[in-house]
């Protein structure tokens, strides 16, 4: 082994300690909204014509177990709805939803959706889609 | 020989157990299904009466009759959902994986141990009740009720594979008379006759 080889062996361990040391700086805009986000969120958002947030939710949940979900949770004062199923006929995978309800402008009702695969979100617009047609129907059921 | 019956018993057994189901696509999970309007009216009563709250204790009431235990409860949506634990063995089951043991203990000339089947062992029964108006003036309230039930399996073995225990699956339960023995039984302690919507 020549000087030049240790000098060598030496330079690159002194890297990798130095590389080590320097802590990673999380980026100043780790918690600003991104662009995806907002996409997400319009995709998630829909409003309807309803008057009363508890009408509102009794045809989240009415939709709902029209779809198979076992409703887990219920909360009138916040507006909040959270369901599951197993993905029949696949009974390993497990989709979980929660739907809140608040009130817009006078007369209007925002309804979120925020889905789950197996705690992975859901962000295929059509999913959402699907729901809030059931939803529209239930909610049209309920008015006549 | 031996060891073909072996191979193709093996590949069965695993085929099985891998499960020949495709998984569903995540945005088919949202739709509403051909059987869905059947399984609504099936699951569902309208009793004449305004007294919301009257209906949805006399639900709670009638669960526990059914050995129910109410978990969670809220009045101003006419929500509640209840849970039961039951063993979930069935003799069809055992007599099954008897079989395929005493079949399949050739194996053992082809240094495999036999096959050992899991059996469903245990299950939790859930109950979604909601109630709700179903016109304007809520003259009219309708009781939905959805029974499900996930079901645990036991332990086996395929060649020198172990299954473990734990393997779990839910289903909603379809069976009509179950319906109607819960609403008979509702109807009953509301002294209304429900009509079907």
């Amino acid at each position: 082994m020549t000087r030049g080889n240790i000098i060598g062996m030496f330079a690159a361990a002194l890297l990798v300690v130095a590389h080590g040391c320097a802590a990673p700086q999380p980026s100043p805009d780790l918690l600003a909204p991104t662009e995806a986000q907002l996409k997400i969120r319009s995709i998630q958002t829909r409003s309807f014509d309803v008057k009363e947030r508890q009408v509102a939710m009794r045809g989240v949940i009415a939709a709902l177990q029209d779809l198979g979900f076992i409703i887990e949770r219920a909360n009138e004062s916040l507006g909040l709805v959270t369901a599951a199923r197993f993905a029949e006929p696949n009974y390993y995978d497990v989709v979980g939803v929660t739907v809140t309800v608040r009130p817009e402008t006078e007369g209007k009702m925002t309804v979120r959706a925020n889905a789950i695969y197996n705690n992975k979100p859901i962000d295929d617009p059509k999913v959402y889609q699907n729901f809030f047609a059931t939803l529209e129907r239930s909610l049209f059921v309920a008015k006549h | 020989m031996r060891s073909w019956i072996a191979a193709a018993s093996g590949l069965a057994l695993a085929v099985q157990i891998a499960g020949c189901v495709t998984p569903t696509q995540p945005d088919e999970l949202f739709q509403l299904k051909a059987e869905s309007a059947a399984n609504r009216a099936m699951q569902t009563r309208g009793f004449e009466t305004r007294d919301e709250t009257e209906l949805l204790s006399a639900s709670a009431a009638v669960l526990q009759d059914l050995g129910f235990q109410v978990e969670e409860s809220v009045r101003e949506v006419g929500f509640l959902r209840a849970t039961k634990e039951r063993s979930a063995r069935e003799h069809g089951q055992d007599i099954t994986r008897f079989l395929v043991f005493l079949l399949s203990t050739g194996l053992i000339f082809v240094q495999q141990p036999p096959i050992v089947l899991p059996v469903d062992l245990h299950q939790k029964i859930a109950a979604t009740l909601i109630t709700r108006p179903v016109n304007p003036e809520s003259t009219r309230q309708e009781v939905r009720v959805v029974f499900y039930r996930v079901v645990w399996k036991g332990d086996g073995s395929s060649g020198q594979q172990a299954i473990p225990p734990g393997e779990q699956r839910m289903e909603m339960l379809r069976d009509p008379v179950l319906y109607q023995t819960f609403f008979a039984k509702l109807s009953k302690a509301v002294f209304l006759e429900p009509f079907a919507l």
